[in-house]
């Protein structure tokens, strides 16, 4: 068994930011870069007296999907819950400059095969946003990432991967939104306002975080799915997120972006259709909305696999 | 001696029937009492000074009765003595705050420890003593006998007929120490029903049946998400399933709360399969029914278990294998608790369990400065049964090595229980599992106890487990010895600092430090991958859709 074959049947959920950077493209292409060794870890942390990684929770690097160079930005939430501070920001940055440094070399040495090897940024999230320790830095290494999200459009695909443990949250969950295309498994969890903090601000009744099945109705990759936030749901391996992201580099760009769920006066007026529908219909739980677009049986939805679910969902 | 004609010898029995008169105005029909009659109920059954039990332990809770007491008048109903399992809702404190209780005796507080300690600081609670929950039975029925009890159950007839169903727990011994005493019993149920589907308690040993306005509380302790669980804690499960469950071929044993057992259950049917122990090891457990031990029951190892509580979401499993479990004539499991903490004291080989902090001799706790929580069962359990008199080759093996059996009983064969405690050297936020003393000696002084609440002594403790290696303790000859067998397992706590490396290679040679190369173990191989099930989906899985876990553990 080769280290690939490993990692392709590992749960996404799972696995390590290293393991997923390495499972996402093929085997024996991925170069890490400033790794751990580099140790470029936080300044800020140690002034707090608090534990840094030398890779400041991101892993970064280039490998190969077919003839297509993919820049892998992959966090760690087992280090701080994947929070962005001002080196791991500034990881995600460096990675999309590459990237468009690839986009112009390949349009200049091999314009004529620019589909088949058009570039692409991977984001493996697993995040709750901006790390408190460093908040100011944080604030703006996301604001950066989603200035350097603009500066890819019209050029190659950016690709948000979201299936483990922490979920993607906070300002994060703004940059998830902004990629040109979702990929969730059913554990995936995408959202802005965490669970925890909902209820702080709110109320157990209002929301109760410790309720996990609401969580993951609320938050969750099958509800992602089918309020079309998300556009690919997948199994619970390395190797399912691998396969949909073959698939997605596959297709032309212009196929790709169609997959957007915001960036166009069309996609805002959906959205904004969804807010006076969300009025309308004043849903009480994730249930009530799964039924209204069609979902016949909503309270068995979670229990269904994948598979189940991928045959049976009415999305909107 | 003449009998003295003015002696009485019914005085309680009158007492009783005085104040069952008191409160017959809000009976209804037979025993039934409506749920806004119960503060008033409250106030004509209960007197000034009386030993007052509310039902309640890790799990159920007779929260709405507890609630209802809270309202009496403090005018009417003061100075109470509470005798009960636990405190663990907010009302069980609120009744000393507002003056109707005053002295406590009782055995485990958990989410409420650190109130209690406060309140006991400025004088607002009077503690008896932190019991064991068996011990504290047995007070039950010798000077601790409740006036008044406030239990539980799942539903009642008319007539008082209780089911307790699945989470019986401490009702059957409340209940006949109060009413054998000529005492008076208040039971809430979910419902009241025509018949009930199994008679858990005869109606003529309870007074009065309140229907609550919602369901009781029942605390799911015992289930422990497998995604949780760390390859620190599979490694430890590794050593103790082949270092000590292997080695003295452990059949019947306890499992406490937490990761690292439930590291071990979901262990058996991968690397318990590997080594060969199936049906070697592990076939009769005292056990709560833990969901991740279905993956292992699934697999054909465990031949029964006898459960101190419930476990929500696991009563379709358990009614579905009635080998294993025991099951009523109705279908549904009847778990009494002192009846599993009695098989828990004399017919165990092993209890293995996690603690917070092991001091420099062996003695352990939960206990930190500012909490008085108590430990429930586990120190029954954790303790060598010294009324034993029955033989099994494990228990056998553990005295044949006990390092000072000659010194006690001479060239007499006698037995010994295993008694494990696994540990982390450092535990979250860099708290040291291992110190020089037990805060609970601080807790002693802070809460003016007599005794610092310790879980396990060191002369029952025979077996440490660490990510360095076990400790053989029973095996050591001198309590000097036995503190370098600690400090072998402390890794960089002050207490492993200490470490003699010459001594620790002695030990190793003799068998009672052991690494997890010395077991034979790769370190390499103790990761997730090992687990049976890795979340609680793949519990539902291999229980055939039977196990329906409460909403706080579904990722889905």
């Amino acid at each position: 068994m080769t280290d690939q074959d490993k990692l392709s049947g590992k749960s996404f959920y799972e696995a390590t930011a290293r393991e997923r950077a390495r499972g996402l493209v093929d085997e024996g292409t991925f170069t890490e870069l400033c790794g751990p060794a580099d140790r470029m870890s936080s300044p800020h942390l140690p002034v707090l007296g608090e534990a840094i990684e030398f890779d400041d929770g991101v892993v970064t690097g280039v490998g190969l999907v077919g003839k297509h160079p993919v820049f892998v930005i992959s966090q760690e939430g087992r280090f701080i819950g994947g929070a962005v501070g001002e080196v791991h920001g500034a990881k995600m940055v460096g990675t999309f400059g590459l990237a468009r440094q690839m986009y112009e070399r390949i349009l200049e040495e091999h314009p004529d095969e620019l589909a088949e090897r058009l570039p692409a940024v991977v984001i493996s999230f697993e995040t709750g946003g901006v790390r408190l320790h460093e908040a100011n830095a944080g604030l703006l290494a996301h604001a950066e990432v989603m200035d350097q999200i603009q500066e890819t459009k019209g050029k190659f695909p950016v690709i948000a991967m979201i299936g483990s443990k922490v979920g993607c949250f906070g300002g994060m969950g703004f940059v998830a939104a902004a990629t040109d295309v979702v990929v969730m498994s059913e554990l995936g969890r995408l959202g802005l306002t965490g669970p925890e903090v909902i209820e702080q601000e709110m109320g157990k009744a209002e929301f109760d975080s410790a309720d996990r099945a609401l969580v993951y109705r609320t938050t969750g990759g099958k509800h992602k799915y089918i309020m079309r936030d998300c556009n690919y749901l997948v199994e619970d391996s390395i190797a399912s997120f691998k396969e949909a992201l073959a698939d997605v580099l596959s297709k032309p760009y212009d196929e790709i972006v169609k997959n957007r769920r915001i960036g166009s006066e069309e996609l805002v007026d959906e959205q904004l259709d969804l807010v006076e529908l969300s009025c309308e219909i004043q849903p009480k739980d994730a249930r009530d909305v799964w039924a209204y677009f069609g979902n016949e049986d909503p309270a068995g939805i979670p229990e269904q696999t994948t598979e189940e679910f991928l045959r049976a969902a009415k999305r909107r | 001696m003449t009998n003295q004609p003015t002696a009485v010898w019914d005085s309680l029995k009158r007492d009783a029937e005085e104040r069952r008169a008191a409160a017959r105005p809000y009976v209804q029909e037979g025993k039934v009492v409506a749920a806004d009659d119960t503060v008033a109920l409250l106030e004509a059954v209960i007197r000034p000074g009386d030993k007052l039990n509310i039902e309640g332990d890790n799990q159920k809770q007779a929260d709405f009765l507890a609630e209802c007491l809270c309202k009496v008048d403090p005018a009417k109903v003061h100075d109470l003595h509470m005798v009960q399992s636990v405190l663990s809702m907010g009302t069980h404190l609120d009744v000393f705050d507002k003056g109707i209780a005053k002295k406590l005796d009782f055995s485990f507080s958990g989410p409420q420890a650190g109130r209690l300690a406060e309140y006991v600081r400025e004088g607002k609670i009077e503690i008896g003593a932190i019991h064991t929950y068996l011990e504290l039975y047995g007070r039950y029925f010798m000077d601790l006998t409740p006036r008044v009890a406030l239990t539980v159950a799942v539903s009642a007839d008319k007539n008082g007929n209780l089911f307790t169903g699945f989470n019986t727990e401490d009702t059957p011994v409340i209940v006949e120490a109060t009413k054998f005493k000529q005492g008076i019993v208040v039971a809430q149920v979910n419902e009241i029903v025509d018949e009930v589907p199994r008679v858990d308690i005869p109606g003529d040993w309870v007074d009065f049946v309140v229907q609550a306005p919602k369901p009781f509380y029942v605390e799911p302790l015992f289930t422990r998400d497998p995604a949780l669980i760390t390859d620190s804690q599979v490694l430890r499960a590794m050593m103790v399933i082949k270092g000590i469950y292997g080695e003295y071929g452990i059949q019947r044993l306890n499992h406490g709360i937490g990761f690292d057992t439930a590291a071990i259950e979901l262990l058996l049917p991968t690397y318990g399969e590997e080594l060969g122990l199936k049906g070697k090891i592990c076939s009769y457990f005292s056990l709560n029914p833990h969901p991740t031990l279905i993956p292992a029951i699934e697999s054909g190892w465990v031949k029964s278990v006898h459960s101190f509580g419930g476990e929500v979401g696991m009563e379709d499993y358990v009614a579905a294998r009635p080998d294993v479990f025991f099951v009523g004539p109705d279908g549904t499991m009847r778990s009494n608790r002192a009846f599993s903490q009695t098989a828990g004291h004399y017919a165990l080989d092993l209890f293995i369990g996690g603690t917070l902090q092991i001091d420099k001799y062996g003695n352990s706790s939960t206990a930190t400065a500012t909490r008085v929580a108590g430990f429930g069962g586990a120190p029954n359990m954790g303790c060598d049964a010294k009324g034993r008199r029955h033989a099994t080759p494990g228990w056998l093996k553990c005295g044949e090595e006990y390092g000072i059996q000659s010194e006690l009983v001479g060239d007499l064969p006698r037995g010994k229980r295993l008694v494990v405690q696994l540990q982390e050297t450092f535990r979250e936020k860099l708290a040291p599992g291992f110190v020089e003393e037990l805060d609970a000696v601080k807790l002693a002084k802070n809460a003016n106890l007599d005794l610092p609440p310790v879980m396990i002594y060191s002369d029952d403790l025979t077996h440490i487990v660490t990510e360095e290696g076990i400790a053989y303790l029973h095996k050591c000859t001198t309590m000097a010895e036995r503190m370098a067998a600690i400090r072998a397992v402390a890794g960089f706590t002050s207490v492993g600092m200490q470490e003699d490396p010459a001594e620790t290679a002695g030990l190793r040679e003799r068998g009672i430090f052991k690494t997890p190369a010395d077991l034979g173990i790769d370190v390499a191989r103790a990761n997730r991958s090992m687990l049976a099930a890795k979340n609680v989906k793949d519990l539902v899985k291999w229980s055939n859709g039977l196990y329906n876990p409460p909403a706080r553990f579904r990722n889905w």
